[in-house]
């Protein structure tokens, strides 16, 4: 009984710092405050096993066809750029104003990326969920899935390309 | 005196925002439909094996056909155009 009874106000006590935490406005949502190391380091983690989760059984298809990256070059340029940087470029309004910055995907490909399966199934997740209050839209509402492996092909390929070959991929035709 | 320090409080701030505030160029904004610049194409270096070098030849061999049709097209829409001011003066 006694146990319940603390039970109890535990949860009451809770659900009144919830309410007051979203109430009272305290909380800073301006994202050119970041947030706090720890704040930071916990939704990263959390962000990291979602996605790691929800894309652990996604079979990555053959995309070595060259046809991929002129049909994932013209999207790129037109709906990842402005946020995910081309070659040569090192930052743009939205890399610097978006919290949290997005990845600049002109860069090598991070270390802990190394499987390259897991990464390309990870960016096609990515690409087609998007990630909740980051500024990724879900790009699957609107795109089917080939055309979001040619976006992955693409991306798979921009840490290599120079600006003249970007130049040509990413033109319409 | 006060006046001349009021004076300088409303105009330093307003100057330095108007400068950060023009310091951003509007172009930055504009994003246009390019077509694939080919010129700068080296054949030899490239790898005809390597998909992005084999994506980049078919881009440009669309590109350099379509032009050309296009300069086609021209040339016949100008004809076309001829005929039709001919027609015109002779009724």
């Amino acid at each position: 009984m006694k146990t319940l009874k603390i039970l109890l106000i535990l949860a009451v006590l809770g659900i009144t710092t919830m309410f007051t935490v979203m109430y009272s406005g305290i909380v800073n949502v301006a994202a050119d405050e970041p947030h706090g190391e720890f704040v930071y380091w916990m939704l990263e983690e959390t962000r990291e096993n979602s996605i790691a989760k929800a894309s652990a059984n996604i079979q990555v298809p053959d995309l070595s066809d060259p046809e991929l990256l002129l049909t994932g070059g013209v999207d790129y340029g037109f709906m990842c750029e402005s946020c995910h940087l081309k070659p040569d470029q090192k930052e743009s309004d939205m890399s610097v104003g978006l919290y949290p910055a997005p990845p600049n995907l002109t860069n090598e490909h991070q270390a802990h990326d190394e499987d390259s399966d897991r990464r390309k199934a990870r960016n096609f997740w990515i690409i087609k969920h998007g990630i909740k209050a980051s500024g990724m839209p879900a790009w699957g509402k609107t795109h089917d899935d080939k055309r979001i492996w040619a976006m992955v092909a693409f991306i798979e390929r921009l840490p290599k390309l120079s600006p003249e070959e970007y130049q040509i991929l990413t033109a319409m035709d | 005196m006060k006046m001349l320090t009021k004076i300088t409080l409303v105009l330093v701030p307003v100057v330095a925002l108007s400068f950060s505030a023009n310091a951003h160029d509007p172009k930055l904004h504009i994003k246009k439909a390019q077509k694939a610049d080919c010129s700068k194409l080296d054949h030899s270096k490239m790898d005809s094996k390597d998909p992005v070098a084999m994506a980049m030849m078919k881009k440009c061999m669309k590109q350099a056909k379509k032009d050309k049709a296009a300069a086609k097209d021209g040339m016949d829409h100008s004809k076309m155009n001829m005929q039709h001011d001919n027609e015109k003066h002779n009724h």
